[in-house]
């Protein structure tokens, strides 16, 4: 290992290059991973994460739920579903308020009928509501004026909703989410807007009765009519428009990033390899195996790529801690795991080739000057 | 620089590598910001087709137009200033378009919007019950002299004129006049009602700058307030979060296409010192060698470029419509060309001293 | 006679290592007639490489007169030395002499690029040294396409491009046999003796001074006449 460690330090410039470039490579995979998943989560993170087995919504919805209008003649059908065990009425509705913190900023009210159909699965903090005017806030947001306890004013009317408990990932379109009894969203729409009637429900929350699968409820509930839409939970976040664009989009971007590592490393070592072609001959000459030479390049990959995705978790790790704007990223254990086994195969895969090209070095040619170019 | 475009042309090989990578790095940078320019178009292409100079919403409205509310009072108050032309009603509603000859459950997403005044591209509102389609709705099956039939209700509006670029919250528009307007929204929103003569937001054109208009409208008038258009483009939710978070990713993007070029030219320069130290003695300046090698990155980048430039739009007509909000367009690629072009410059200096360090006495006595 | 070719005197070369002095060049004084051969030989180390890149404006004189075709290079600069370079003398190298990816004719005409261009008149010149050099049928063919004496014609053709006052080949014989060598000595000698343009030959071998006029040994920096 004396040899690539001497290269290294004779070299630092050309090594010091390539290590920057994978690390900014890797930093911007994995901020781009936390990006995504931030993307999602606070996206649907309410659909994924409220105890409803399947959701309703109507065709006209386009699987969005403020969308979504549920007349009364479909909810009657809805309960004529068999193999319906459970079934109620989730309204969603968008409001500007004044949070604790006094700005005024845009929150998403979601009113459910009953806590296990539609209601955060999980609390992290708190408790669930109990009386009128009280709501779930989304943890994500606790400290931008959404905190437990924390009194939350609809604006203009004056309607006030206190937060009492909090779930973790249960926002809703990027933004602030509060979920709160069904009759308490009835009360925010009217203050809000005095002309409104009576809201109809926007989606329907319904659970299969014991011995019938969430899917089975799903067909059931679309043979219906055509007018109804039913999803199974993770249906109804994944089928959110915009989800799979954003996927998709994703996919792409890792794609080509993902290219770019094995090419910038591969193209690396393969120059060095013929730059030194001379040296390695002539140590090929005085008695070094080729397996030690390849041996020394591979170590020299090895460190590059080690040293490259620490830069590039550096640079990441911070940033992964932040919101931005109504986004929390997280720093994702998974895909800095994933992304360091691709990373190490695909770095050290390319360095392959340039040992290839060691192997077939032949010591004959330092006496015969080749090497002396 | 003769010297260096030869070598490109007789030793290709030595190049294609650094030419692939760069290309990859290129696709990057337009796919990326191809897709910013796509969900930018998506969400404020209504807000650009605005020929007026300010919008105005209500108070607690968030600049959110399903939240603002204009009162007829306000209205007559913001007419009547001065500094203050015209006047128009706005609103939209966002809903599901039952499209003739699609499946029942084969919905196009729709923004149905009321208006009064012309817009750039858009002509004066259409008879009750017809609307200007967006372009963007002919990917969902939409022809001229089609019926859809709009949200639960079921709302009949026909599509008399095609509109383009005027999408908002990612629905392509159907405008409509501002009582058809109000007639989709009680039916199918009882919750967004508005009593008549209620509209939205307005539209405000004066004879001053918009900032002069943004003024007179907000002295005229308490419990609203005015935008320019391009301030209320910023405050559609997302559009400035996306902006910056894309381009931060965009840059850095172009930094590693930086340091990309950079080792590969160091790498390069390296392996021809001594026939530098030879070029050297007999005459060259230092200024020639290093000239020679910025005309190399450059070309070597301009290739990538148009590479990627034909990728990209290939990719562009490959995407089905709809799918990825992917925007080509030549501003995106000249930006992106210039940015790696910059790079490739920055780049290559890199190896500026290395060059510089090479001393002609070398080619001596080897 | 006219100027001569190279009028070095008292020329002093002294490199800094740290806190130590190394003379490489003491007190040389040495004149090259017009058209005069000077083989100058020595051991390795002993200044010949240092002398030639004095005389050829590579490297500076720590102290004493260089003039070169009537030209006092002493006090030029690294910008006036590259100029002078290109216009009054050629170099032959020992091993990297040729760019690799020009053919025989384009390495000629690499230096009318470098310097100011002359466009026809150069590429005549280039064809005319080739034909000279036996080299008409190898114009277009790349170094790697060569052999080593062809490859060391294609040098000495480029050395007479501008039309020096002095060409100074180091060590120009070395990677070739015998034969070959004695084939390129030769081809030297009535190349500058025709054109009348002096030569300096740097090397250690004795056989390659019976082409010259006269031969100069160099020991620890200090010169001595045979």
């Amino acid at each position: 290992m004396f040899l690539a460690l001497k290269e290294m330090s004779r070299a630092k410039v050309r090594f010091g290059l390539l290590t920057v470039a994978l690390g900014m490579l890797v930093f911007l995979i994995l901020f781009q991973q936390s990006l995504q998943n931030g993307l999602l989560t606070s996206f649907v993170g309410a659909i994924r994460n409220q105890t409803a087995p399947v959701l309703v919504y109507s065709v006209d919805g386009q699987r969005v739920i403020q969308g979504s209008i549920i007349t009364p003649d479909l909810e009657q059908l809805v309960t004529t579903a068999d193999g319906l065990g459970d079934v109620g009425r989730i309204g969603q509705g968008t409001f500007s308020v004044t949070n604790a913190d006094g700005e005024l900023t845009d929150t998403t009210v979601l009113g459910y009928e009953q806590p296990l159909l539609g209601a955060p699965a999980e609390l992290a903090e708190g408790r669930y509501p109990r009386a009128a005017g009280e709501a779930v806030g989304a943890s994500n947001d606790a400290d931008a004026g959404f905190g437990l306890g924390d009194t939350i004013t609809i604006e203009p009317s004056g309607y006030e909703i206190t937060i009492v408990g909090l779930a973790d990932d249960v926002q809703l379109n990027a933004g602030a989410t509060l979920f709160v009894a069904y009759d308490d969203y009835v009360a925010a729409v009217q203050s809000a807007n005095p002309d409104a009637g009576t809201p109809l429900p926007n989606v329907l929350a319904a659970a299969p009765a014991d011995g019938v699968t969430p899917e089975q409820l799903v067909a059931n509930i679309n043979g219906l009519s055509d007018d109804l839409d039913a999803l199974t939970r993770s249906d109804a976040a994944d089928e959110t428009p915009g989800v799979a664009q954003v996927q998709q989009s994703f996919r792409v971007i890792f794609l080509l990033y993902g290219l770019v590592i094995p090419c910038v490393t591969g193209l690396f070592f393969l120059i060095i390899t013929f730059q030194k072609s001379g040296a390695l001959t002539l140590l090929r000459a005085i008695g070094a195996p080729a397996r030690r030479l390849v041996t020394s390049l591979l170590f020299q990959a090895v460190l590059i790529v080690i040293a490259g995705y620490a830069i590039g978790l550096a640079l990441y790790t911070p940033l992964s801690q932040r919101r931005l704007g109504g986004i929390q990223l997280r720093f994702e254990t998974t895909a800095v795991i994933v992304w360091a086994i691709i990373l190490f195969v695909l770095g050290i895969g390319s360095s392959l080739i340039a040992a290839r090209r060691v192997l077939r070095i032949d010591p004959i040619e330092a006496t015969t000057g080749g090497a002396n170019r | 620089m003769k010297l260096a475009l030869r070598e490109l042309v007789r030793k290709p090989g030595r190049f294609v590598t650094a030419t692939v990578i760069l290309t990859l790095i290129a696709v990057l940078l337009m796919f990326l910001g191809g897709l910013l320019d796509g969900l930018l178009r998506l969400s404020t292409g209504a807000l650009r087709a605005q020929t007026a100079d300010a919008i105005v919403y209500s108070d607690a409205s968030q600049s959110s137009f399903l939240r603002s509310r204009i009162e007829p009072d306000d209205r007559a108050a913001i007419e009547s200033a001065d500094g203050v032309d015209e006047v128009g009603g706005l609103g939209v509603v966002l809903l599901g378009a039952r499209v003739p000859g699609n499946g029942p459950r084969d919905l196009a997403n729709v923004a149905v919007w009321g208006y009064e005044l012309p817009k750039s591209g858009i002509p004066a509102p259409p008879a009750p019950g017809e609307a200007y389609a967006d372009e963007l709705l002919q990917a969902d099956g939409v022809e001229l002299g089609d019926e859809l039939l709009v949200g639960p209700a079921r709302t009949p509006i026909t599509v008399t004129g095609w509109v383009s670029d005027t999408a908002y919250n990612g629905s392509g528009g159907l405008w409509t006049d501002l009582g058809t307007w109000r007639e989709v929204l009680s039916q199918n929103r009882p919750d967004a009602v508005l009593a008549d003569g209620v509209v939205q937001a307005l539209v405000v054109s004066g004879p001053g700058d918009p900032a002069d208009v943004v003024a007179a409208v907000d002295a005229a008038n308490d419990g609203t307030y005015a935008l320019t258009i391009d301030d209320a483009i910023n405050e559609i939710p997302g559009v400035e979060e996306q902006s910056a978070t894309f381009n931060q990713i965009l840059g850095v993007t172009v930094v590693i296409a930086l340091v990309v070029i950079a080792l590969f030219f160091a790498l390069l320069t390296v392996e021809r010192t001594a026939l530098y130290g030879v070029l050297k003695a007999i005459g060259a300046r230092s200024r020639t060698i290093f000239g020679g090698l910025v005309v190399q990155a450059t070309a070597v980048t301009l290739v990538a470029s148009a590479v990627a430039a034909v990728l990209v739009v290939v990719l562009d007509l490959l995407i089905p419509p709809g799918s990825i909000p992917l925007f080509v367009s030549p501003s995106r690629i000249v930006l992106s060309v210039v940015l790696l072009l910059i790079a490739a410059v920055i780049g290559s200096a890199f190896s500026l001293r290395r060059v510089l360090r090479v001393d002609p006495a070398s080619a001596l006595g080897n | 006679m006219s100027t001569p070719a190279l009028q070095m005197s008292d020329v002093r070369k002294i490199y800094s290592m740290g806190d130590n002095e190394v003379v490489a060049l003491d007190h040389a004084t040495l004149t090259v007639g017009t058209d005069e051969i000077v083989a100058l030989v020595g051991p390795s180390g002993s200044g010949k490489t240092t002398l030639c890149s004095i005389a050829g404006g590579i490297l500076s004189a720590t102290e004493g007169s260089v003039v070169v075709g009537g030209e006092a290079i002493s006090d030029y600069g690294d910008k006036e030395l590259t100029t002078f370079r290109q216009n009054k003398v050629g170099f032959v190298f020992q091993s990297v002499n040729l760019v690799p990816f020009l053919n025989a004719r384009e390495n000629l005409l690499v230096v009318d690029e470098l310097g100011r261009r002359q466009g026809k008149p150069a590429r005549d010149r280039a064809d005319r040294l080739l034909d000279e050099l036996g080299l008409a049928d190898r114009a277009k063919n790349l170094p790697s396409q060569l052999s080593g004496g062809q490859k060391q014609r294609v040098a000495i053709g480029r050395s007479l491009m501008n039309e020096p006052e002095l060409v100074l080949f180091d060590e120009p014989t070395s990677s070739l046999d015998t034969e070959l060598g004695q084939q390129v000595m030769e081809l030297i000698r009535s190349e500058m003796k025709s054109r009348g343009t002096a030569a300096i030959v740097v090397t250690h071998d004795d056989r390659i001074t019976e082409y010259c006029d006269r031969t100069v040994r160099i020991t620890d920096g200090v010169l001595g006449d045979d």
